[in-house]
């Protein structure tokens, strides 16, 4: 009897020590953690250009009906008869590669003041039925912004477009 | 007389027994009662070791997350800042209308914080991704997008050793190769992010045909309502054993130098 209850009493022992051993098992530990996220702004990138042709002068407006801010360039072309001359004022700069850059930033909702193409040497008296063309060609990019939030234009930027095709 | 015999081997056998029990019992139970008396008496706490190990994460000089073991609650309680989870990083990044500007380096000064009252080493985990929230809140993980253009700057290089094995282009794990000391901050682990703005130039255009019979294209961002997500996530584990602490702890392998520098293996 005694031997029996020497065995229940080293039991009740081991249980004891088993429920303190997690204690000392265990290693000091923690963590903590933080999450965080920014939405990026939905934009749409859109143009219009409206031209405008008075006494061979052709008046070119573009304006920003997306709501990205741009960049704009545009030039002109004309038969090689005749000579297109720009007439920019201050804010259009020669960008000597044939383009005519906007000097500023062009908002949503925003159109740029008025880049004159002067066609020189018109015909005197143009035949009925001649067609006479100028195309205007303009292009637009969106603001990027350098290390210090300084913006900038990266003409040979490259879209990866993914085409969807509407009416 | 056999009645009497088996109390009596009750009382000297059994007896001795019963009192190493209770001794045992408690034993035990002083941490608890330890604890209860630390909150009554503040000069009974000065004398008192409690060993409490507690970590923080540090973003631009601001404690924006910690969970410190805390003896002076009665129960042991962990300290655990109340701000949501998500809602801890970035939070001062941006003036208030400011927007967010793709291509723009913004500060973001990382380190991690001993905040409990012993040693410790620690370590991060860096998450970052690309969700898309619909319209019903829910979110979808973008796995075309890729995390590299979430551009958490690293330095401290040579402190903060870069777990290879763990290491995945959406996961960054760093080790702190030195003892933090309790109150101590580590080095800074980042310090600046950059969204880069190569994440605009996915686009889909449409073609439309005018009244004027000219072809219209349309550019919209695919990054309409796409989020970019940044989680850290700090480790600490005690420096006694730490070897054998962090295996069992962090499930890696570490060597520990003479003058206590972590190595990983």
């Amino acid at each position: 009897m005694k031997k029996k209850s020497l065995i229940f009493a080293g039991i009740a022992i081991i249980l004891i020590l088993a429920a303190n051993l997690p204690l000392a098992w265990g290693y000091f530990s923690t963590y903590t953690e933080a999450k965080g996220g920014i939405r990026l702004q939905p934009r749409k990138v859109d143009t219009e250009i409206k031209e405008d042709v008075l006494d061979w002068t052709k008046h070119v407006i573009i304006s920003n009906t997306g709501d990205e801010s741009l960049y704009i360039r545009a030039r002109a072309f004309a038969g090689s008869e005749y000579k297109l001359t720009y007439i920019t004022g201050d804010d259009w700069t020669d960008g000597k590669d044939g383009y005519y850059y906007y000097n500023g930033i062009l908002g949503p909702g925003q159109e740029t003041p008025e880049l004159l193409v002067k066609i020189e040497n018109p015909p005197k008296d143009p035949i009925d039925g001649q067609e006479f063309n100028v195309v205007v060609v303009y292009e637009s990019t969106p603001v990027r912004y350098d290390d210090n939030g300084k913006p900038y234009a990266d003409w040979n930027r490259k879209l990866k477009a993914r085409e969807r095709s509407a009416e | 007389m056999g009645k009497k015999r088996r109390i009596k081997g009750m009382t000297l056998g059994n007896l001795a027994l019963f009192a190493v029990a209770a001794v045992l019992l408690i034993s035990s139970s002083i941490g608890s009662a330890r604890a209860a008396l630390t909150f009554f008496s503040k000069t009974y706490t000065s004398r008192v070791q409690t060993l409490n190990i507690g970590v923080s994460l540090v973003e631009n000089g601001s404690f924006i997350a910690w969970r410190d073991y805390d003896k002076k609650t009665a129960d042991g309680n962990w300290d655990v800042n109340s701000v949501p989870v998500d809602q801890r990083l970035f939070q001062n990044l941006l003036d208030e209308n400011e927007n967010f500007l793709m291509g723009k380096v913004y500060d973001e000064k990382l380190a991690v914080h001993n905040s409990g009252n012993i040693d410790q080493y620690v370590r991060v985990n860096i998450y970052r991704y690309w969700v898309k929230v619909k319209e019903d809140g829910s979110e979808e993980k973008l796995l075309d997008l890729s995390p590299d253009l979430i551009d958490l700057n690293f330095v401290n290089t040579n402190r903060w050793l870069l777990d290879n094995e763990s290491t995945t282009p959406e996961r960054i794990v760093l080790y702190y190769d030195s003892i933090l000391p309790s109150g101590e901050t580590t080095l800074p682990f980042s310090d600046t992010l950059k969204v880069d703005g190569l994440a605009a130039d996915h686009v889909t255009q449409t073609k439309t045909t005018n009244k004027e019979g000219y072809t219209v294209i349309t550019t919209t961002y695919d990054y309409d309502g796409v989020e970019f997500r940044l989680e850290v996530e700090v480790n600490a584990v005690q420096t006694h054993n730490a070897k054998d602490a962090i295996w069992s702890t962090w499930g890696r392998e570490v060597s520990i130098s003479s003058d206590k520098k972590l190595s990983l293996r």
